[in-house]
């Protein structure tokens, strides 16, 4: 039912914020590490800006849904319909960087392996959703 | 889906703000289902015909597939 005693911590306000801190600290990291640090922290900074704009967003539902607080069922079924578009334009996109690099001369990498990751994991996640639908 | 909400809703004298925290969703939500946007899930169903004192079947109208 829909009346939860308490909520998950995906719909918590800190939750994105939280992520997109931690993420900037590891692309700062690996900035570092690749001898990068200038482009370390802005890379930081944009996650720092983008998690503020999560945290202090307001009243748009959009923020609060990305962001969590806003998160019920019917943003559950946003959710899954705006990550599948986005994954039918990410596997066209690769398709055709594929496509475009075999073209050139090249052997498609690594292109090739992301679609392979793509359509392993699309199959598998298939099967498994069946099983257990 | 065709509903009752609306009416069943401002006949209590609720707000969609209301009723959106007493079924814990958003006031957009209730709204969606309220202009028929949304197809409320079968939990949420219940909980809202539960809500106002009715059954599933007097709050939600399945257009065609009764």
């Amino acid at each position: 039912m829909q009346m939860a005693a308490s909520k998950p911590f995906y719909r918590s306000r800190w939750w994105l914020p939280a992520f997109s801190v931690v993420l900037g600290l590891l692309m700062l990291g690996a900035f570092w590490i690749g001898g990068d640090v200038g482009s370390g922290f802005a890379a930081l900074g944009v996650m720092v800006a983008v998690g503020a704009l999560f945290l202090f967003g307001g009243r748009s539902e959009t923020l609060r849904g990305l962001g969590g607080p806003g998160r019920d069922e019917r943003w559950a079924m946003i959710d899954i319909h705006a990550t599948a578009l986005a994954g039918m334009v990410l596997i066209a996109a690769i398709i055709g960087a594929f496509l475009v690099e075999i073209a050139s001369g090249g052997d498609g990498s690594p292109y090739g392996q992301f679609a392979a990751v793509g359509g392993i994991a699309y199959i598998l996640f298939v099967a498994i959703l069946r099983a257990r639908s | 889906m065709q509903n009752e909400v609306r009416q069943l809703r401002t006949a209590m004298g609720l707000s969609q703000q209301d009723l959106g925290e007493a079924m814990d969703v958003s006031r957009q939500t209730i709204n969606s289902i309220e202009k028929e946007r949304y197809t409320p899930s079968l939990p949420l169903a219940m909980a809202l015909a539960r809500y106002f004192g009715r059954t599933v079947e007097e709050v939600f109208h399945a257009n065609g597939r009764e």
